[in-house]
């Protein structure tokens, strides 16, 4: 636990520094002071992809070594990246009223596919809370794991496959789109944003391997009643 | 008996369950037609608007229907049934494409059949040409939601709220197949050209058949 205190009180000053440089970036011309959303939405982004490979990485260790550690690591940064999900989808809307005027466009195929990897991987929380059996829920979660997983480069690329009202990549090979000041707050905090991930991700997979180590002891019904010893039975 | 006959035999003992039991035929395509029933009526009876959402109505009542063909009672192998399969050294791979070859053979004939209904009770303002492409691609989601249908119907095999489970994973997991069905109907309209998005149902048809037939060991185990 102490490991774990120790990257968490590191990543909060990290993303303290990465929230500093956001804050004091000079506003953009025509976003203004919601371009500071740039310092979150983005890495959020990027944390919730990252916690969906992971997610598959896991996934498959786990079908081709079955050891419990590749389940608690894919369940682990299952439910990260769930909450960097919804961070993003909300930054992003927030950022969407004000710039686009309008929170959410039903038919912009970037928020719609990323609405929908969000639901999956609800699904995949949910389906992992209806399985009591450890092996057969890590089975069944794997599986899952990767075939959602495919659904990830779907949504990274649905801005270059689609028309979208979301912009396509700001950086790209030839260059950034995007004031070097608020490229470094946004590297910052990419940076800031994968250490809280590590440290959540420690935390998660500590309290998983506590309940590991409970589980036997309430799975067994009846363990608690003592069998009747034979020299006792003599002894009445 | 090899991959393929194997494969076949199942979905021919799957089919034939069906047919006796009679879960699409008799319940699941009457709820669907009186579903789309139910949509002018909701609508107001304002025909120009009922025109206009038919096709829409038609993918995401196929997309919703769809799931409880893949997920019919008589898809779901018990244990024992399993076991035996397995004993008798059936490939797990040709276990999954026999169920796919089931349920999208039930899934075309009921995404047709509500599409004929659509037709008739919607009367939707559609180019000659894009009727041949709304049903090729109708059988191409047909083909892709029973590949899904069977991958979340195997992985929530034995669950108390299995039906709510297994329609929150396949629903999202569908999106890829709404976009191509709907957007393949809308580039003829826009005279934009349909190859992108049929593309796109072929791939996916073809991922989720390579995903299930790569898991489908595992998937085989799932309940143990």
């Amino acid at each position: 636990m102490t490991r774990a205190r120790v990257l968490m009180g590191l990543a909060f000053a990290a993303v303290g520094v990465g929230l500093w440089f956001a804050l004091t970036a000079p506003p953009d011309a025509l976003q203004g002071e919601y371009s500071r959303l740039l310092g979150i939405h983005p890495p959020s982004m990027w944390l919730a992809f990252l916690a969906f490979g992971v997610t598959a990485f896991g996934s498959i260790m786990w079908l081709v070594k079955k050891t419990d550690r590749w389940d608690r690591l894919a369940a682990a940064s299952v439910e990260v990246g769930v909450i960097f999900t919804a961070i993003g989808l909300f930054t992003g809307m927030v950022w969407g009223q004000a710039v686009w005027g309008t929170p959410w466009d039903w038919q912009d195929p970037r928020l719609m596919s990323t609405a929908v990897m969000f639901f999956v991987y609800l699904g995949y929380i949910a389906l992992r809370n209806a399985i009591d059996d450890p092996t057969v829920r890590a089975r069944r979660a794997a599986i899952l794991g990767v075939i959602a997983v495919v659904q990830v480069p779907l949504v990274y690329f649905s801005v270059n496959l689609f028309r979208t009202l979301h912009q396509t990549q700001s950086i790209r090979p030839d260059g950034s789109t995007i004031p070097d000041e608020m490229l470094l707050a946004m590297f910052v905090n990419m940076a800031a944003f994968t250490i809280l991930y590590i440290a959540l991700m420690v935390a998660r997979i500590d309290v998983a391997k506590s309940e590991s180590a409970l589980a036997p002891e309430s799975a067994l019904a009846g363990e608690a009643v003592r069998p009747p010893r034979l020299d006792e039975v003599e002894d009445v | 008996m090899t991959f393929w006959p194997q494969a076949l035999e199942i979905a021919r003992v799957d089919l034939t369950v069906e047919r006796r039991v009679g879960s699409t035929l008799r319940i699941t395509l009457p709820f669907g037609i009186v579903a789309l029933m139910v949509f002018p009526l909701a609508l107001g009876l304002r025909l120009s608007i009922v025109s206009e959402v038919g096709v829409g109505v038609f993918w995401a009542l196929g997309i919703l229907f769809g799931m409880q063909i893949a997920l019919r009672q008589s898809a779901t192998d018990t244990p024992e049934r399993r076991d035996l399969q397995a004993l008798l050294g059936v490939d797990p791979a040709a276990r999954f494409t026999g169920r796919v070859l089931s349920g999208a053979t039930l899934m075309t004939g009921f995404l047709i059949t509500l599409l004929l209904t659509m037709a008739l009770l919607f009367d939707p303002d559609l180019p000659g040409g894009a009727w041949p492409v709304l049903a090729a691609a109708a059988v191409l989601v047909a083909v892709g939601l029973a590949e899904l249908g069977t991958l979340a119907g195997e992985v929530t095999t034995g669950l108390s709220n299995r039906a709510p489970l297994a329609s929150l994973i396949v629903a999202p997991l569908a999106l890829p197949l709404i976009i191509g069905g709907s957007q393949s109907v809308g580039a003829v309209e826009r005279d934009t050209g349909i190859l992108p998005w049929i593309l796109l149902l072929i791939a996916s048809d073809l991922a989720l058949a390579v995903a299930g037939v790569a898991l489908a060991r595992p998937l085989e185990e799932a309940t143990r």
